[in-house]
């Protein structure tokens, strides 16, 4: 009875040779397609993912996904019998029209692949793009853009293209960052006794500051009204916030209380005798 | 369970039972234990830096024990390694094929814990020392290990540490080159390392450290060696985990 009903099947045709029968063959290899795909993805995420970084195991899912799916149509347009010449033909014409009006997709895309291939960051680094002043920790790597949450908390999408042609400066590839300021002093006091009180200030306030290496000073500039003295520190790369932002208070601090001077820009007229 | 000192008489190290208050004074510390109701007791901790930590205990039984011990020093400021990097005051120096062993100061940490079932938790920490309790570089900034940095006297033995502030460990230094060479850091994974304490002093276990050549390179293996102590064994505060292995350079 079966064998009659496919039988039936079989001779119902529906376009260009298809039949009802290999339609239904062709939608069965799909749904087996479709769940091979996902049952394979499944134990990807589950074995191998932990095994490689974020980004990669997740690309890998996608790649493992779609090629199974594609694998599967192209079986259930060979089993069904379809001539796909006609297809490929406008498909090619059509193709054209689509990769001129498609370009940016496109490089997005190649740059996705070369970025996941170099992996100038990964998943969590905390990255700056100068170019296109965003900074912030990176989420994601994508097939055709990256997203980052900016220090304000804000993600923000940027496409692979622009990431792959730009700077990026990578904040939390080493254990330790520098932070710097720039203090000027009065020209009458003593430069060695103003930097022995701003070590001791960092030494006794700043406990994410490094012993090694010590806070460095160098005299920067004897400018109009100050002689500058730029202040270099290490810190742990995760601390930059209990450092930088709180450096020039504690300089000023000690300045203040050791009643040394911090000029302002002044200028002395001489009036001409006649 | 107290020590005198010529200026105040400090808590000692050890294990407390608390029926309805205790209070436990430290270097710069106060620490306040009071009942607040049948079963529930309320902590406190004012420290140097007028940080005040409060918490609530609950408890099984009518009463609460916990204990005081000397901690590895890696959770102030923060926990950032495990590393722990000793900078002698005075270099040793060790002719080619000798050996010396010399006791050091180390920095420590005060754990507070809960015993409860034979468990012991860790309620809170803290440093009667905030000022050199600070982080160094080993190595260049671009490749280096971040460590906690001390500058270390040397001591004349285990007896010889400063209550709440430090602990003696012993190191053991050889030389195994064809050249003298002076010694003036060891790096090593304090995590590896296990700390005890008797009233209010506390020692570490013994550094290995033993320059040899491998391969071409000079290196200064550093390696941990448990001691046979009577002293108390202090609980384990941090998480362990696996730290990568460094080979020291010979200065």
């Amino acid at each position: 009875m079966v064998l009659d009903f496919l039988q039936s099947l079989s001779e119902i045709e529906l376009v260009g040779g298809l039949t009802l029968l290999s339609l239904l063959i062709g939608g069965i290899i799909m749904v087996v397609g479709i769940t091979l795909a996902r049952t394979v993805r499944l134990l990807f995420t589950k074995y191998y993912a932990p095994k490689l970084s974020q980004d990669t195991a997740k690309n890998f899912g996608k790649l493992i996904y779609f090629g199974i799916i594609i694998i599967s149509f192209l079986v259930f347009t060979s089993s069904t019998g379809v001539d796909l010449s006609g297809l490929i033909v406008a498909g090619g014409i059509f193709g054209i029209v689509i990769g001129f009006a498609t370009q940016s997709v496109v490089s997005n895309l190649i740059s996705g692949v070369f970025l996941m291939l170099e992996k100038p960051a990964k998943q969590g680094d905390s990255i700056e793009l100068p170019s296109l002043n965003i900074s912030g920790t990176l989420l994601y790597i994508g097939t055709f853009s990256v997203k980052i949450r900016q220090f304000d908390g804000t993600i923000i999408r940027v496409p692979n293209e622009s990431i792959f042609t730009t700077n990026i400066r990578s904040l939390t590839s080493t254990q330790v960052r520098r932070s710097e300021c720039i203090v000027g002093i009065a020209y009458k006091e003593d430069i060695d006794a103003a930097i022995t009180v701003i070590r001791k200030e960092i030494r006794k306030t700043m406990s994410y500051v490094l012993m090694v290496p010590k806070p460095e000073f160098r005299i920067k500039e004897l400018a109009d009204s100050s002689v500058n003295i730029e202040i270099l520190v290490w810190h742990p790369r995760e601390d930059w916030v209990e450092v930088s932002p709180k450096l020039l208070q504690v300089v000023k601090k000690a300045l203040d209380d050791n009643g040394i001077e911090i000029p302002f820009p002044q200028r002395v007229i001489w009036e001409a005798k006649d | 369970m107290t020590n005198e000192t010529s200026e105040k008489i400090f808590s000692n190290y050890g294990v407390y039972e608390v029926n309805e208050n205790l209070e436990l004074s430290f270097p710069n510390t106060e620490i306040k234990i009071e009942r607040i109701g049948k079963n529930v007791f309320s902590y406190s901790r004012n420290d140097s830096e007028s940080n005040l930590v409060k918490k609530i205990i609950p408890t099984k039984s009518n009463d609460l024990t916990i204990e005081i011990s000397p901690i590895r020093p890696l959770n102030y400021p923060a926990r950032r390694t495990s590393y722990m990097y000793l900078e002698f005051e005075s270099p040793v120096f060790l002719s080619e094929n000798s050996a010396a062993t010399v006791f050091a100061r180390c920095p420590i940490e005060i754990g507070v814990f809960l015993l409860h079932n034979e468990h012991k938790n860790p309620l809170d920490w803290f440093t009667c020392d905030p000022l050199n309790s600070r982080f160094g570089l080993y190595g260049a900034p671009d490749s280096g290990t971040l460590c906690k940095y001390s500058s270390s006297e040397i001591a004349e033995s285990y007896e010889d540490s400063i209550p709440f502030f430090n602990a003696v460990l012993e190191i053991n230094l050889k030389n195994e080159l064809d050249s003298g060479h002076s010694i003036s850091k060891v790096i090593f994974p304090i995590s590896d390392y296990s700390v005890y304490y008797k009233n209010s002093k506390a020692i570490i276990d013994s550094v290995n450290a033993i320059m040899k050549k491998k391969i071409t390179l000079e290196i200064f293996d550093v390696s941990s060696k448990p001691i046979q102590t009577d002293w108390a064994k202090s609980p384990t505060y941090e998480h362990t985990i696996d730290i990568k292995r460094i080979d020291m350079g010979v200065d």
